[in-house]
């Protein structure tokens, strides 16, 4: 079998992976939305905590995927490493979109307010458009090597602004409280929610790995096409 | 006193759904369209 | 193999001499601030908004551009005219060639702040002077962060095809908690806070300092490599 026909091999893997966890999803939306209690102070809305939660779980699973395999990258230095970190910074903006789509919606009518500058939500904002970022650069730099070691370098520096943006967002946060209508639930949270919860992270974790298989191919087969093209072996 | 956001409820299932099936078919067409020589 | 910090004073030199020569950056630099600086302070209802208030964002917004606009053309010779094999042929220390634009860019950049710091006291009628040292601190400790990962970035940036595009969308992100930080300690200092109170952040920028000066230090030969 040629490294492109095992290229393809793993696509459709991961395609199984994929429809396997869209189907857990349909399962999550009809457990959390029929079979989970509704909250008493927040109503159905707070149901969206059982997409946005795990959504962003899965987000910034697939930026640190990509942070840590950009230090592997340069230390290493074989090219389907980087394929594979580019892989997950492009699901991890795909989750991203999830999350910073369902944040709103789900804070409108529980906080009052469309967007909250809490910790979470920003680091996600900038790292969203930071992976934005590389995943352009990856387009406009043409030679393979270039891109692959750029991409490392912007993956690695964004694995250490992590903590740095949390931190700024907190103490601004500390210093200017938004005004918050009614808290969001995060403490104790009654059994069948609990559950509900954390099935979902479960699923979208396979989301995450199914997407990524599927992209990680998807890549090799590229740079195996690409490779072809100029003449390599 | 339950507060009726119901609507909410169901636009952000709707986005989320959209948006994974959106990204999951780009995947399938992308693999596809490589298939061709 | 000539020494690191010859090397990196020598890349340094030659940058601010070629920029003495032409002032065009340095002089795009300035008109850029004031322009920031007027816009900013008519950016907002007189009569609900004190020039006091608004005026520690508008210096780091300032400053924040200017720098940009100063990094964008960081690399821009070397690239241009290949002037960059000439540089990696020579027996230096390819470290050096990072403390070197590290350096040179960090002047340029500073001296552009200097100078749009009496004009922003003009404009906005900020008592500055009994603060001077706390300020001057801190817009040092902001402008490493900013002109670290910049230097780092716009060498990058300058190898692809949208350059003065990809500088900003790449470096944005990193900007944040140096930015914030710096507005949150100008606030405070042209308050007339003293410097022990305001330890958190300080602490914060001075980490990000450490973290990413020596992560750009370390990271920019792989950038250089071919």
């Amino acid at each position: 079998m040629t490294p492109i026909d095992r290229a393809f091999r793993l696509a459709r893997w991961g395609g199984v992976v994929t429809g396997a966890a869209l189907l857990g999803v349909a399962g999550v939306y009809v457990r959390a939305l029929v079979y989970t209690p509704v909250e008493r102070f927040q109503g159905p809305a707070q149901k969206i905590f059982y997409i946005h939660v795990p959504s962003a779980w899965g987000a910034l699973l697939g930026f640190a995927v990509t942070g840590v395999l950009s230090i592997l990258y340069l230390w290493v230095k074989d090219r389907r490493i980087d394929i594979a970190a580019a892989a997950s910074a492009e699901v991890g903006v795909a989750l991203s979109v999830v999350l910073l789509t369902t944040g709103p919606i789900w804070g409108k009518p529980i906080w009052g307010t469309w967007w909250t500058w809490d910790a979470r939500l920003t680091s996600t904002l900038f790292l969203f458009l930071l992976f934005v970022g590389y995943l352009v650069m990856r387009g406009v730099v043409v030679d393979p090597g270039l891109r692959s070691r750029f991409s490392a370098v912007i993956g690695v520096m964004g694995l250490v602004l992590i903590p740095f943006i949390h931190l700024t967002v907190y103490m601004f946060r500390t210093l200017h409280p938004a005004p918050i209508v009614l808290k969001p639930s995060k403490p104790s949270l009654p059994g069948e929610m609990l559950v509900t919860l954390l099935t979902s992270v479960a699923v979208f974790t396979v989301v995450y790995l199914g997407f990524l298989t599927q992209r990680y191919a998807l890549g090799l087969i590229r740079d195996l096409r690409e490779r072809e093209a100029a003449g390599d072996a | 006193m339950t507060p009726d956001n119901g609507a909410f409820m169901v636009a952000g299932y709707v986005v989320a759904a959209v948006i994974l099936i959106v990204y999951a078919l780009s995947l399938f067409v992308r693999v596809q369209g490589a298939r061709k020589r | 193999m000539v020494g690191l910090v010859r090397a990196a004073t020598v890349i340094a030199l030659k940058d601010l001499s070629l920029e003495l020569r032409t002032k065009t950056a340095f002089a795009s630099g300035l008109v850029f601030a004031v322009l920031v600086l007027a816009i900013l302070f008519f950016s907002r209802d007189p009569t609900a908004v004190a020039s006091r208030d608004i005026a520690p964002g508008a210096l780091w917004v300032t400053f924040t551009f200017a720098s940009i606009l100063g990094l964008n053309r960081a690399f821009v010779l070397e690239h241009e005219q290949r002037a960059m094999d000439a540089i990696l042929l020579a027996p230096i220390p390819r470290s050096a060639i990072f403390w070197g634009k590290f350096a040179g860019n960090l002047v340029f950049v500073g001296t552009i702040e200097a100078v749009s710091i009496p004009l922003f006291v003009v404009f906005y009628d900020v008592a500055v002077w009994p603060y001077l040292p706390s300020l001057l601190l801190v817009i040092a400790l902001a402008t490493v962060a900013f002109v670290a990962v910049g230097t780092l970035f716009s060498a990058i940036a300058v190898r692809t095809q949208y350059a003065e595009m990809m500088l900003p969308l790449l470096l944005l992100p990193f900007l944040v908690p140096p930015l914030v930080g710096g507005v949150q300690l100008t606030a405070r200092v042209l308050d007339g806070r003293p410097l022990s109170d305001l330890g958190g952040w300080l602490r914060l920028i001075g980490g990000f300092d450490l973290a990413f000066v020596t992560l750009a230090a370390l990271l920019f030969p792989v950038v250089l490599e071919d």
